[in-house]
């Protein structure tokens, strides 16, 4: 809600954003092209990146520093989606490796394993935890201070939950590596390990790293759980660990993130979760395309009464952006998934709007034009909303 | 005894790259055919060094266990992103878009690799296929698999089946029916993968019409197999969803427990696609299956 009392919803991004290939390459410390050097002229002039010359100058040089690099990366997403008018924005995580492998790389007791498939070519890095698991310093502090200093929006930090951290790794540590054939580890077993390795997660790496960055000025804190509703009968561990990650911790606001799952899981145990004031949610994957605000017309969202109905009242971040094809969703969907909500809420405060995920796997042309387009749709619905409001109140 | 690796195999540091790469247009088709080529070459080899019985092509090409048959089929579309089981892989859930859906043509080598020796071919299984479409798995074994099945050479066909295990009461009757219009063919196997057969061998599965039947063996008991069971046993002992490498000797060990039961025909296989590891862990875990068959047979 704004100050003159019309609604207004908050935008904000969701977490990744495809990595450019001047950034990719020099991280690989391969040789650019001039295609890549052209991508790097043209975004700076269409984004207006603020000394985008320098970035291009540095990309014509044999040597380049990879972080600096990473960096001119971030400066070029937040300008992305300032650009296309999103709220509170993040660098679509430009300087970590991937949402998983930055955290265990930064972490004790953890090996890698090798890549898997995440779906279709998308693929991930896997390790086992392989001792007890720790801190190594504070991995988001140095990223944070640095788009501190260059957003010109407001800031939501992504950091990857322990329940995601614990179930994204095999776990050679608190699982007995012999005498398992025959049925002979009982799914309790099972749990029990899941458990001591996501609340060591959560109390050893996770919580230090929320301390560090409230110390710098953090204010909201996003904690990523893609993986939360993996397992059916551990979402207690899920819940358990978000609160043991943000107890007692003040001066900021703590949401999650949750993605392509059956959502219908993760009710009741999330009533146990008032420490997390918003809860966005990826929707659009599941909805329908066409145009229309009844339930018939918007199944993807048929499950949001529950998050309506929790007691402590969290905000719903609405996703209303498939992030994994390269359809553009037109402002009047967007607009009426919003007014859908709205109407099933009744309450447009608990409603923000974002994309369903991060939009690493698309271009930078297509998050752009999707994220111009949940804007613009944003827009539409608080003009139908604000009118019908005013209409309502003139009668 | 036999061993053997059916299901989707995981693709190489260097496959995944140029996988990644060609999504991103930095690289061509043909580039990725090349390492596809290059993978399958590989993962024959090991096969060999490890003395598997039938020769698998890891089906290196196949985005998920349905998406293939989905996409050759008329009236099956490919539906959400849909977390596969407990894993953190997902696959395109199918859907059905007529009652009666059809394979317009069966999938030819792209996506069915000539292979240099005996093979298997795995396939989903019709009440895996079925999951979710709001269709008879009878009605997509006549329409799709059947005719896909009549198009295969192969000493074996797997029928990969996740979702039995969770189903509902009355899932193995289902299936039933829909492998008997399967057979006439090559040998069957249907390979319950990634969960307890228990309750599904009080439900009958012992008595499918199959040639084979494959067991989880770390989410099911040696015991549970009913006594008298006459069929081959795919035996899977490979755990596709640990990181730890299983001891052959441990594994040998195992294979007697089944054997004391009176099951009379084994073969080693994964409890699952091994896509769940990566390809350097895959290796040395086939590695250690073809150990284990002969330590077994010592």
């Amino acid at each position: 809600m704004s100050s003159n009392g019309e609604i207004k919803f908050l935008t904000h991004e969701v977490g990744s954003l495809a990595k450019p290939p001047w950034l990719v390459k020099t991280s690989a410390g391969k040789p650019l092209k001039e295609s890549d050097i052209e991508h790097a002229k043209s975004w700076g002039e269409r984004l207006e990146v603020d000394g985008h010359e320098q970035l291009v100058e540095l990309l014509r040089q044999d040597e380049r520093d990879p972080d600096e690099i990473a960096r001119w990366s971030s400066r070029y997403c937040m300008r992305l989606q300032e650009s296309a008018g999103v709220d509170w924005i993040w660098d679509g995580e430009q300087q970590r490796s991937e949402m998983y492998a930055w955290a265990i790389a930064h972490s004790n007791g953890f090996e890698p394993r090798g890549t898997i498939r995440s779906f279709d070519n998308k693929y991930y890095s896997k390790s086992a935890a392989v001792g007890p698991v720790s801190l190594g310093e504070p991995y988001h502090n140095a990223e944070f201070s640095f788009l501190k200093s260059a957003a010109e929006h407001e800031l939501k930090i992504p950091i990857t939950g322990a329940y995601t951290l614990a179930v994204w790794s095999y776990d050679e540590h608190h699982l007995p590596k012999a005498g398992r054939l025959g049925g002979g580890l009982s799914r309790k077993d099972e749990v029990d390990a899941r458990r001591e390795l996501t609340l060591d997660i959560a109390r050893n790496i996770i919580r230090p790293n929320l301390e560090a960055l409230i110390a710098l000025g953090a204010t909201w804190i996003q904690i990523d759980e893609p993986g939360a509703s993996t397992e059916e009968d551990e979402l207690d561990i899920f819940v358990e660990s978000f609160n043991v990650s943000v107890e007692g911790l003040e001066g900021c606001t703590f949401s999650t993130h949750l993605c392509f799952s059956d959502y219908n899981l993760f009710f009741p145990a999330i009533e146990g979760m008032a420490g997390c004031r918003q809860y966005c949610v990826g929707f659009a994957n599941y909805d329908s395309t066409e145009l229309g605000t009844s339930g018939a017309d918007r199944p993807g969202y048929e499950v949001i009464s529950k998050w309506r109905d929790l007691t402590y009242e969290p905000i719903l971040g609405l996703g209303v952006t498939d992030i994994h094809t390269d359809f553009i969703e037109s402002p009047e969907l967007v607009r009426d998934r919003i007014l859908y909500a709205v109407d099933v809420f009744g309450d447009p405060a608990r409603i923000h709007v974002c994309p369903d995920c991060g939009l690493r796997t698309r271009s930078w042309d297509v998050a752009y034009e999707k994220l111009r387009n949940m804007v613009e749709g944003t827009r539409l619905a608080e003009e139908s909303l604000n009118r019908a409001h005013a209409g309502a109140s003139s009668t | 005894m036999q061993a053997f690796a059916p299901g989707i195999y995981p693709r190489s540091e260097e496959l995944v790259q140029a996988t990644r790469d060609l999504d991103r247009a930095r690289t061509s088709q043909e580039a990725v055919d090349a390492q596809v080529e290059r993978d399958l070459a590989e993962l024959v080899s090991v096969q060999q060094a490890a003395g598997l019985d039938l020769l698998a092509d890891g089906m290196l090409r196949w985005q998920d266990v349905f998406r293939p048959l989905v996409e050759a089929a008329d009236g099956l579309e490919k539906g959400a992103l849909t977390r596969f089981l407990d894993t953190n892989t997902f696959y395109r859930a199918p859907s059905a878009a007529t009652a009666t859906p059809a394979l317009s043509q069966p999938l030819n080598g792209g996506y069915i690799a000539p292979l240099p020796g005996p093979r298997l071919v795995t396939l989903p299984s019709p009440f895996a296929l079925a999951h979710g479409t709001g269709t008879e798995p009878g009605t997509l074994a006549e329409g799709v698999l059947k005719p896909q099945i009549d198009a295969l050479d192969a000493e074996l066909v797997v029928l990969e089946e996740p979702f039995l295990a969770r189903a509902e009461d009355g899932g193995v009757e289902k299936l039933a029916d829909a492998l008997e219009k399967l057979s006439g063919g090559p040998k069957l196997a249907l390979w319950v993968t990634f969960g307890s057969a228990e309750q599904l061998f009080e439900q009958g599965l012992a008595n499918l019409p199959v040639d084979a039947i494959g067991v989880d063996f770390f989410a099911t008991k040696a015991n549970a197999v009913p006594e008298g069971f006459d069929k081959a046993l795919l035996a899977g002992v490979l755990d596709a969803r640990s990181s730890v490498l299983e001891e052959p000797g441990e594994i040998a060990a195992f294979v007697g427990q089944l054997s004391a039961r009176g099951v009379e025909e084994i073969a080693l296989v994964p409890n699952g696609d091994l896509q769940y590891v990566s390809e350097a862990v895959a290796r040395e875990k086939l590695a250690r299956l073809g150990q284990a068959k002969t330590e077994a047979l010592a």
